[in-house]
């Protein structure tokens, strides 16, 4: 299909959207205040759930715009600026990491002394697991992705002005680079941030894990944000269900992938059967919490493989927007799962609903900021062409 | 160079005509092989020979001839296994993923990648069939009612690989042949000898080159291709069980399965790459296998690579954090201990030579890029010989320590698995199209209608 | 049959638009029957020919699950009905080491059916015979160039007006294809013949030499054949070739206690004492036993008068003077070595059993000879503690 001559116009999200991401942040975080007066330890594990799926977000979505650069991908092109407003998110977890940072006492249990001491494991783990090295890493982390988000969108918003190819090429050498980096801080921030609330426990494949889940929620997204704006007309008309098709498939994909590491995690530790490493998923089992193991396998691998597994629902955008919605909240459930069997007390309580709110709220009030300053569509990028025509 | 992203890079150079890409494929089919050809099969027959009479002694006098004892009683028969089914994998890989993704720089080498894969299987397989030093009873690792009334362990590893191999070899072969069968149909119209008009019949099946049946054909293919992913996937994830099941130091850890998938693409886009150099050049086809092709498989090289180096910093950095004595051991025994040698031509080939990838230069020089795969195979082969010998011979008890030692038995029947494996793909070039026709054809400038049924 | 019997119309064109606008308008005009040739796979075919999407997707879902469900099945019955065997402390059904073995099952099923489904079932394959092979059509739709064959069967079929549809779309060559002249039915020709022949003798050979040669194992009996010595054979490792050996000299039984008079015919000097305390039970023991090994000769009461009395030579009464001023280990002495006609009651007698039997000659002894104020202090004994 020839296309007439394509005028980009830059809109901005509608009000009533930006203002309901505002009210859900101020709700989150207001409730979310008054849960920590009620259970400090519990508030404080819920506010790392939010801090640990923005960041998910933020990591998977540079993953994306990284891996398109890398692998030379044309089809993604026309929505690449969705995933680099969500990695816009770092910013915002910049701040975001302040409180956590401060209320390391009430999440990680060899930030306690007295205890470490009697404790021999954790005491040969201190030079690791210490509050100043913690904080250090903490801060290189945000570093390189920072340095590498900010690098990175700053080439891809001159190019729509310029029009250089020289800065595609610039960015795929930065993201060949970044890729390493990458790899090494997102396991450095899973084992901190994820592994170490259960000191005793370690698992080489935990970072995968973690990686994995984060690549399925930015895709989810990415594509449900891809729909939406398409409906609404802030996308290029070429955009079809044809090319939808590409992303159902790899979000497809990266849940089987999913499921694949975590169905290794889980199988290893328990045909060895060491009771070092099969406390983690004792934790996971015992006191009700088998109930939220076994819908973490039916949310987040059973019902997204059941309906995407055929090849027109990986095209069909109603049917793909209730799965990504449903695929998001599965990540919640997962994230939810690897953090709160770490506290004693109930599976459920009503402060878990809470922060969730500020999720939602945090990615609208951030994407909507960008899309009022930024192109949607990298009006500049040489491959546009291409992204556009292609088809099955 | 300055690079232009808005157009699409050509496939094939010089734009052949279809019937050019026929006879130019065909060729070695329809030609006497050269001088060389018969130097090079001289030798890999040689090698294969070797490898029999090695075979011969072993099954003749049994597994005492190899170097298998306390404390390591699993010795180079597994490696060589391991080796093997890795290699098998980039071929599923190039043909199978680089499709789904539609990547169609893959048309030029997927045939040829599939082939290498079904004789790397072949090659594989032969290690699990021996070491059990009766493989004559093969037949018992599968569930058949036998008279003992004995079932095999389904909840083994050993056996999750009997399954896994023999699906991957069957897939493998079918999706290879059904690959096959459009150029079996195009040979058949080509030749005039009635015994090759005669094989090629039967074995194109009546093809007709339909589009009716080209519909049915693309969609198999591509669930063909949907199915054979993930396989290629589980195949080296349950060879890695066969390790990461056990409480071994060193080989208990949950990252084995992505580690040795990785691995695997690694080594096996190494050996591609190696035979492909030779292939192109012999065959002339370095207008269909371009440098192009060559450099993005470097690049898939260098990726692996660094997964494999992750995966090598990960494993260190949690045998440490986990306050493990005895797995701390074996790390510091595998850098410094009595295979430290093996441990650290491992890590030079595997971690710091591919990082020459880095450079496109490098990457698109022939005679380095051959150096550096070489290396690669020859770092991956001590990979596995370091995961399977370190770990098994000092574990937990210091009194049951030892030193394995392969013996000539040994290197004889690894020098004949290779032997194999390169007469296959000899036999290979001479006796099918080693570029599929078919598909070639599909991606010649000019070769799709100029609009698409939308 | 003389007649050869048109099967189609063949025209070939040069370009894929070509070809496409051909499709478009054969399957516009309304005919049916008819197919395009292409070397590769066109993008757009199917819409220009309006073929419907392929149902072969259907049969892999459908044989991917049965593969799944197979497999489980498979691995329940063996595992956890047939021959249960706990290995690792692992449940029967241990699901988690099921997965991979389910997950290739699947995979093999699912990849197996859909290319044995589209090669039989949608192609019909393997077809050698049909009348467009070995036609210069087919050489060239096989090489470079790209052909519509509107078959003769089709309704709107007419030699004359589809011949100028072809050829009005620019095609560069339009042939008649023609059925070959002669029916031949596959199934009787000879090569096919020796062909069934060749397969039902590779199959039931290889079946036999796999199953009853290859894989033949005696069932189990290594534990038959062992190096120890079978009771009654033949012996290599002695001289004699016996196997079975008599016991070497100085061999005692267990629980042996040697009597240091055994075989010494007169009384010894120093008899055993006797070490047993008449309690009830050893009086009930050496009854019961008295009665059973002593009595058909000597008597109930050991008065000598069993059915024996009066042969020669009587057993003796138990209550004369000789045996009542005998010590125990006197009485012992006679019971284990035997005396005159008497036996030996060793084998039959076990030496506790002996002793209790002497306790009861005592007690027949004393009952036929108390003294008066015996019977006095008895009597009174049985009336306190309320026996008789």
């Amino acid at each position: 299909m020839e296309q007439s001559k394509f005028i980009y116009q830059r809109k901005d999200l509608p009000k009533q959207v930006e203002l309901t991401g505002y009210a859900l942040v101020l709700l989150g975080f207001l409730l979310g205040a008054v849960s920590y007066f009620a259970e400090p330890v519990r508030a404080s594990m819920n506010y790392l759930i939010m801090f640990i799926y923005l960041l998910s977000i933020g990591l998977g979505s540079i993953f994306l715009v990284a891996i398109e650069y890398l692998t030379g991908a044309d089809w993604s092109v026309q929505f690449r600026r969705i995933s680099e407003f969500f990695a816009s998110v770092f910013v915002i977890l910049v701040l975001l990491v302040l409180p956590l940072l401060f209320n390391m006492n009430n999440i990680f249990n060899w930030m306690n002394k007295q205890f470490v001491e009697t404790d021999s494991i954790l005491k040969g783990k201190t030079s690791y697991l210490n509050s100043t090295f913690f904080i250090i890493r903490v801060a290189f982390c945000f570093c390189i992705w920072g340095l590498f988000y900010f690098l990175l969108q700053k080439n891809s918003t001159r190019q729509d002005e310029t029009k250089e190819q020289l800065l595609t090429t610039k960015n795929i050498k930065l993201s060949a680079g970044f890729i390493p980096l990458f790899a090494i801080t997102l396991t450095i921030a899973a084992v901190d941030w994820l592994m170490s609330l259960d000191a005793h426990w370690y698992s080489t494949i935990f970072g995968v894990y973690f990686f994995a889940g984060s690549v399925v929620a930015s895709l989810a997204a990415v594509t449900f944000t891809a729909i939406k704006l398409k409906e609404k007309g802030y996308l290029h008309p070429a955009f079809t269900n044809e090319q939808l098709y590409s992303l159902g498939t790899l979000l497809f994909v990266f849940i089987n992938f999913w499921a694949y590491i975590a169905f290794s995690q889980y199988m290893l530790i328990w045909y060895a059967d060491l009771p070092e490493e099969t406390i983690w998923f004792m934790h996971r089992w015992q006191y009700g919490w088998s109930y939220v193991s076994l819908f973490l396998i039916l949310t987040h691998f059973v019902v997204p493989y059941a309906v995407l597994l055929s090849q027109p629902s990986k095209m069909d955008p109603k049917r793909l927007k209730f799965i990504t919605l449903w695929i998001l909240g599965a990540h919640l459930v997962d994230v939810f799962w690897i953090v709160m069997p770490n506290t004693t007390g109930p599976v459920i309580s009503w402060m878990d609903f809470i922060f969730p709110f500020a999720i939602i709220g945090v990615l609208i009030v951030v994407f909507s900021y960008k899309v009022k300053r930024n192109n949607l569509i990298p009006i500049g990028d040489p491959k546009l062409q291409k992204s556009i025509k292609i088809s099955l | 160079m300055e690079i232009d992203y808005s157009i699409e890079l050509p496939l094939v150079e010089g734009r052949p005509t279809l019937a050019d890409i026929d006879r130019v494929i065909a060729r070695p089919m329809e030609t006497k092989p050269s001088k060389k050809y018969f130097i090079a099969l001289g030798i890999t027959v040689t090698m294969l020979l070797a490898g029999a009479v090695c075979l011969g002694l072993t099954l003749f006098y049994g597994i005492g001839m190899w170097g298998n004892n306390q404390p390591v009683g699993w010795g180079l028969g597994i490696v060589n296994f391991v080796f093997w089914v890795g290699i098998g994998h980039a071929g599923t890989l190039i043909s199978a993923v680089l499709f789904l993704l539609r990547q169609k720089w893959r048309t030029g080498i997927a045939r040829f990648a599939e082939a290498m894969t079904i004789f790397a299987v072949m090659c594989a397989g032969i290690f699990p069939l021996i070491h059990t030093g009766r493989p004559w009873l093969a037949g018992y690792l599968f569930p058949y009612p036998n008279q003992h009334g004995l079932w095999v362990n389904f909840t083994s590893p050993l056996l999750w690989d009997v399954f896994a191999v023999s699906t991957y070899l069957t897939v493998s072969f079918v999706f290879w042949y059904i690959g096959l069968i459009p150029d079996f149909a195009t040979m058949r119209d080509r030749t005039t000898a009635k015994i090759r008009k005669t094989v090629y019949s039967i074995f194109s099946l009546g093809w007709r080159h339909s589009h009716r049946n080209w519909q049915h054909y693309e969609k198999a293919y591509m669930i063909l291709a949907g199915f054979a992913t993930p396989l290629v996937l589980s195949v080296h994830t349950i060879v890695s069980f066969d390790f990461a099941v056990s409480i071994m130091p060193g080989w208990h850890a949950t990252i084995f399965p992505p580690y040795f998938v990785a691995g695997a693409i690694f080594s096996g886009f190494a050996m591609v790459v190696t035979v492909l150099v030779f292939v192109r050049k012999v065959f002339d086809l370095e207008h269909i296998i371009t440098i192009d092709h060559l450099e993005k498989m470097n690049k898939v090289i260098l990726a692996t690579g660094m997964l494999v180096g992750y995966a090598y910093a990960m494993e260190f950095f949690i045998a440490w954090y986990s306050g493990q004595e005895v797995e701390r051991f074996v790390f510091i025994n595998r850098a410094f201990g009595p295979y430290a040698w093996a441990y650290w031509i491992m890590v030079s080939c595997n971690v710091l030579f591919p990082q020459l990838f880095w450079s496109k230069k490098v990457r698109r020089s022939v005679p380095v890029m051959m150096v550096i795969v070489i290396l690669v195979n020859v770092g991956m082969w001590f990979e596995r010989f370091v995961i399977t010998v370190t770990s098994l011979h000092r574990d937990f008890l210091p009194s049951s320590w030892g030193y394995y030692k392969p013996t000539l038995v040994d290197f004889g029947i690894l020098l004949g698995s290779f032997g194999l494996f390169f007469t296959l793909v000899l036999l290979f070039t001479r006796a099918l199209p080693v570029v599929s026709i078919s598909e070639i054809k599909a991606v010649v400038d000019g070769a799709q209608p100029s609009h698409h049924g939308e | 049959m003389n007649e050869p019997k048109l099967h189609s119309l063949a025209a070939l064109f040069n370009t894929p638009d070509e070809i496409i606008h051909a499709a478009e308008k054969v399957s516009g005009t309304g005919y049916e029957k008819f197919d395009v040739h292409t070397p590769y796979p066109l993008h757009g075919m199917d819409k220009a020919m309006k073929l419907k999407p392929s149902k072969l997707g259907y049969i892999t879902l459908a044989f991917g699950l049965s593969g799944a469900a197979c497999a489980l099945l498979l691995m329940y019955w063996t595992m956890s009905v047939d021959y249960p065997l706990i290995i690792s402390g692992k449940p029967f059904f241990a699901l988690p080491a099921f997965i991979p073995i389910t997950f290739e099952l699947t995979v093999l099923l699912a990849t197996l059916s859909t290319i044995i489904a589209m090669l039989t079932f949608f192609f019909k394959f393997p077809d050698n015979a049909n009348p467009l092979h070995d036609t210069a059509y087919m050489k060239a739709v096989s090489s470079d160039k790209y052909g519509i064959c509107i078959y003769a069967d089709d309704k709107m079929f007419n030699l004359t007006e589809t011949k100028e549809l072809l050829s009005s779309l620019h095609a560069f060559s339009v042939s008649e294809i023609y059925f070959p002249a002669e029916e031949k039915y596959p199934v009787l020709q000879p090569k096919f013949l020796i062909f069934l022949v060749i397969i039902a003798l590779v199959t039931s050979s290889a079946t036999y030499l796999t199953l009853n040669k290859a894989l033949y194992v005696v069932p189990f009996d290594w534990m038959m054949k062992q190096a120890k010595l079978i009771p009654q054979s033949q012996s290599d490792t002695f001289a004699d070739k016996y196997g079975m050996r008599k016991p070497v000299e100085g061999t005692v039984a267990r629980n042996f206690v040697p009597y240091e008079y055994k075989d010494q015919l007169q009384q010894p000097e120093k008899p055993l004492e006797n070490p047993l305390l008449p309690t009830k039970e050893a009086l009930e023991l050496g009854k019961k036993k008295f009665l059973t090994f002593c009595s058909p000769c000597h008597g109930n009461y050991a008065e000598g008068d069993s059915r024996l009395n009066g042969q020669f030579p009587n057993p003796p009464t138990l209550h004369s003077n000789k045996v009542r001023n005998w010590k125990d280990g006197n009485i012992y002495h006679v019971i284990t070595n035997g005396q005159n006609i008497m036996p030996s009651y060793a084998s039959q007698v076990t030496r506790e059993e002996r002793w209790a039997i002497i306790h009861y000659i005592r007690v027949l002894q004393k009952a036929k000879n108390a003294s008066e104020a015996e019977v006095l202090l008895s009597k009174k004994e049985s009336s306190s503690n309320g026996t008789k």
